[in-house]
């Protein structure tokens, strides 16, 4: 460089030292910029723009030195030092406040002075970035000198205190502190702490101001989360130790919206997400299980009362973290396991307080020994059939309402809902039985008077248990048994409704589930009209008698019927066929139908089903002669209705004399009736005191049996001329365990053969199939019946292989494959 | 940060070396970068307290062109398909040196070639 030049430099140079001064002490009131940049100008002009520079920066560091730094050295205190970074106590908050605030005060107040001045000398020296630095590939002096701060000040050396930390050091230990003053529920300088944070994000690692180098990120928020997650990892162990999931769940919440808040006022909104992480980790995740099991303010305790907004709470909070939810859905399945073991539980205590309260009713409004635990065993049955549909269909809603208000129906929350209520209600083995008796019930008398909306959600209902059935197969033996007993008594309350059921059902279950109901109003129907053509034949005959019989039949396909009805008509395979022995008019009365109706069906067979039918009698009970006043001074006319048993037993006593005695063996052995239906049907008639038309000799109140002695109950009283005499199930109550295991095998029987036929159906129309794929094909078309079990499968398969439907492939050299072929 | 200028004037005044005075739009010299730093009203500098620039080493002829352009600019910044501005062959080279100085030698403002020296293009 020219001597001359050299000069001209110094001589601006000087000038520019000046106004740097002058700015930085704010008496920059008298310059003028047009001066000041000319005198950058020429220096730039004459080729030493890197000197300026150079000089600027060194200007800059020393007054950083010798005016800035002593003044913030003197609050780094040690108390401060020790307070913010190594953790001591000691000192109040309101101290520690005061400490935190002056310190951060002096730091934004020299940040902030040193910004504008850096703006002004920037724009002093505009020409030294147009002329120099572009050219020259430096960072705009600018840059150079706002990054001075961070050397200088934030990486300054504090020798003075003899300590190891720098400035940033603690201003990040002092920023957070305040922040934590402020979740302790403090009241802090936010726009003080804002704008020692917007410094940090005004400066960068390098002067070559990366995005990613703000020291915002490199420095503060990795500090920011770590502290975070001590503070809430602390926070949650207590609320854990206090235990109460409500107010958990109501701090956690208020602490994710103050993280967000403090991230708009206080921090930067950089930090948004990795905050509320730091949150969903350390309150939400981790400890999730232990306060969903908290004792009277767990997950337990909120589905039990209701606690709607805790639930609420609880999924808003649980799905931030895991879209599937699956701790909270698991609780919850659990939760409705517990309860509908509750339910069968609860069943179970009740059923023995209803026993007692109906006996005690009974004993109270009738003192005269009565038998009438039979009748209670099956009301009770149904009573406890209902209480249970009840109780689910009740735990249902109330998961139902929960899932729409709380869980904003979220479907994985539904399957699992689901799943639960099937579970549970399966493994409550006489769920089928139950649900039909529930629908029995209501068909038979509970649908009176209901409006078709009531009705509706009725058949909802039982639709809704039904779908969640696995032993469908056994759902419908019991449906077909209590529908039997509907049509045959006439104690179906509504034609349309049966319908509608059975519709309902094909909708859901498809057609073949319901062909055999369908099969049995058809029967009705049938039999009905075959009804009004015989009566119509009989007219034509002209055999009008007084003493004619009117008969209505029922004409039942054996395949559609239950097969108790029939079986005990036809004699099961076990017990000999046993026909009853009719009286004389019943016999003749048959025939006639009989030669009716083969008349227009050739070949067909009529059985009669003595213990499917009723009869009418007239009965006429002569005055007594030793009687002069009451009822029994009277002749009386009753109409009876009994079982067609009950007619033929009834029928005997017509002929016999005044104190003859009929015993239960000689009956028997007249009528051929088989003995279970014979206890039935004379225990109906002579032991219920409503219903007492025979006497037994041994006057008691259990049930008839062989031994017994019979006569006609002269003295038979009744306010009614029309009697139903109730059928008594005595010989066979409420299935008993071995008729359970009876009902078992059967349906097992039953399940085998349509295992068989599905297994068959697939084998033909595939030829040949693997072990797996038939097993799988199979279980797919049996679901819709019940759930088949893996043995009963293989056992199915080996047979049908024994019975050559199938056979097991064989490779060439004869060892067997896992696959099977269809043997045509 | 100077309260003392609470409302700006619309106007600025220019001043030559030799004294000439031009009164300009603000909105219009506001195009020099350097004109802009000098009336930044962040700034403390006697140009943005008073209102009035003085220009050292410009002479009033220049000076005027140089006002003529940043009316010239403004008039029609808006516009497009501008005709280029009338400049004497004679005053081209002084004119480069005070575009330079000024700032006016790129593009200040999203402008399109019309801010550059294209503009000083002989007709």
């Amino acid at each position: 460089m020219q001597p001359g030049k050299q000069n001209e430099f110094d001589v601006c140079w000087e000038k520019l030292r000046e106004a740097l001064r002058d700015i930085h002490t704010q008496n920059a009131g008298n310059l003028s910029f047009e001066q000041l940049y000319r005198y950058s100008y020429k220096i730039v002009l004459s080729k030493s723009g890197q000197l300026l520079y150079d000089r600027v920066k060194e200007f800059e560091e020393t007054w950083f030195a010798e005016k800035v730094m002593p003044p913030i050295s003197v609050l780094i205190t040690k108390n401060l030092v020790s307070i913010t970074l190594d953790g001591a106590l000691g000192t109040s908050v309101v101290e520690r406040r005061a400490m935190g605030e002056r310190f951060l005060k002096v730091v934004r107040s020299s940040w902030e002075h040193h910004n504008m001045c850096m703006n002004m000398i920037a724009d002093i020296l505009m020409y030294l970035d147009r002329g120099y630095g572009q050219e020259h590939h430096r960072p705009s002096i600018y840059t150079a000198t706002i990054g001075l701060f961070r050397d200088n000040i934030l990486r300054g050396n504090l020798g003075a205190t003899g300590s190891i930390y720098q400035v940033s050091n603690i201003l990040n230990a002092t920023i957070i502190d305040q922040i934590n003053m402020e979740r302790e529920g403090d009241v802090i300088d936010k726009a003080l702490l804002r704008s020692c944070i917007s410094m940090l994000e005004g400066l960068f690692e390098t002067d070559k101001e990366r995005e990613s180098d703000r020291l915002y990120l490199t420095t503060f928020e990795p500090y920011f989360i770590q502290t975070s997650h001590e503070f809430y990892r602390a926070e949650c162990e207590r609320l854990l130790r206090e235990a109460d999931a409500r107010a958990w769940l109501r701090q956690t919440q208020k602490r994710l919206a103050e993280e967000t808040a403090r991230c708009q006022t206080t921090i930067s909104p950089l930090s948004e997400r990795s905050i509320t992480i730091v949150i969903e980790e350390e309150l939400i995740t981790k400890h999730l299980e232990e306060f969903l099991q908290l004792e009277g303010s767990g997950i337990r305790a909120m589905i039990d009362n209701d606690r709607v907004e805790d639930l609420k709470i609880l999924y808003s909070l649980v799905s931030r973290v895991d879209d599937k939810v699956p701790v909270l859905r698991n609780a919850l399945s659990v939760r409705v396991m517990e309860l509908g073991n509750e339910i069968e539980k609860n069943l179970n205590n009740t059923d023995f307080s209803i026993v007692q309260g109906a006996s005690a009713e009974e004993s109270a409004a009738d003192g005269e020994k009565t038998k009438t635990k039979p009748l209670n065993a099956s009301a009770q049955l149904t009573a406890a059939a209902i209480k249970w549909v009840d109780d689910v269909l009740l735990l249902k809603d109330k998961f139902d309402r929960l899932w729409v208000t709380c869980f904003d129906r979220k479907a994985v929350i539904e399957t699992a809902l689901t799943r639960s209520f099937s579970e549970f209600i399966n493994r409550f083995e006489r769920a089928s039985e139950f649900v039909s008796l529930f629908i029995d019930d209501n068909l038979k008398r509970g649908l009176k008077g209901k409006t078709e909306a009531e009705v509706d959600i009725v058949l909802d209902k039982a639709i809704t248990l039904l779908k969640h059935l696995n032993a469908k197969d056994i759902f419908e033996s019991y449906y077909q048994k209590h529908l039997a007993r509907r049509l045959l008594h006439g104690k179906s309350e509504s034609q349309d409704i049966e319908q509608e059921m059975i519709s309902r059902m094909k909708r859901e279950l498809g057609n073949n589930f319901t062909q055999k109901f369908e099969g049995m109003f058809r029967d009705m129907n049938t039999s009905r009209e075959t009804t009004e053509q015989y009566r119509d034949h009989v007219r034509g005959l002209g055999q009008v008698d007084e003493k004619q019989i009117d008969l209505s039949i029922s004409v039942l396909a054996g395949n559609n019927w239950p097969r108790e009805i029939m079986s005990r008509a036809t004699g099961s395979s076990a017990e000999p066929k046993v026909k009853a022995t009719y009286p004389s008019q019943i016999q003749r009365l048959q025939d006639s139908f009989f030669e009716f109706y083969s008349k227009n069906r050739n070949g067909r067979i009529l059985t009669w089903v003595g213990s499917a039918g009723t009869a009418d009698i007239k009965c006429y009970f002569p005055k007594i002669p030793s009687k002069t006043s009451g009822a029994l001074s009277r002749d009386r006319r009753y109409e009876i209705n009994v079982s067609t048993y009950g007619m033929i037993v009834l029928m005997l006593f017509n002929d016999i004399k005044e104190d003859e005695w009929l015993s239960f063996e000689d009956i028997q052995a007249t009528t051929n009736i088989p003995q279970p239906d014979l206890v039935n049907t004379l225990t109906s008639l002579s032991v219920i005191k409503q219903f007492r038309i025979l006497l037994k000799k041994s006057q008691t109140k259990s049930a008839a049996k062989p031994g017994d002695q019979f006569t006609f109950n002269r003295e038979f009283v009744s306010k009614t001329i029309k009697i139903k005499v109730p059928s008594v199930n005595a010989a066979n109550r409420v299935e008993n365990d071995e008729e359970r295991k009876e009902t078992d095998e059967k349906n097992l029987e039953t399940r085998k053969h349509v295992a068989d036929s599905v297994i068959v159906r697939i084998m033909k129309q595939r030829k040949e199939l693997s072990h797996t794929q038939l097993v799988n094909e199979v279980i797919q078309v049996l679901s819709g019946r019940f759930k088949p079990e893996m043995s009963l499968i293989k056992g199915q398969i080996e047979s049908l292989i024994s019975r050559e439907y199938i056979e097991r492939d064989e490779l060439p050299d004869g060892s067997p494959t896992d696959k099977y072929k269809y043997m045509a | 940060m100077t309260s003392d200028a609470p409302e700006l004037s619309k106007y600025v005044t220019l001043v030559s070396a030799d004294g000439f005075e031009f009164v300009v739009l603000r909105e219009a010299v506001l195009i020099s970068s350097v004109i802009k730093g000098m009336l930044d009203p962040k700034s403390q500098f006697s140009e943005a307290r008073t209102g009035r620039c003085n220009f050292a080493e410009i002479s009033g002829v220049i000076l005027e062109k140089v006002v003529e352009y940043c009316q010239y600019w403004y008039k029609f910044k808006e516009t497009e398909n501008v005709a280029d501005m009338d400049i004497p062959v004679e005053l081209c080279l002084e004119l480069l040196q005070a575009a330079d100085f000024l700032g006016l030698d790129r593009k200040v403002f999203p402008f399109g070639a019309t801010a550059n020296l294209s503009h000083f293009k002989r007709p």
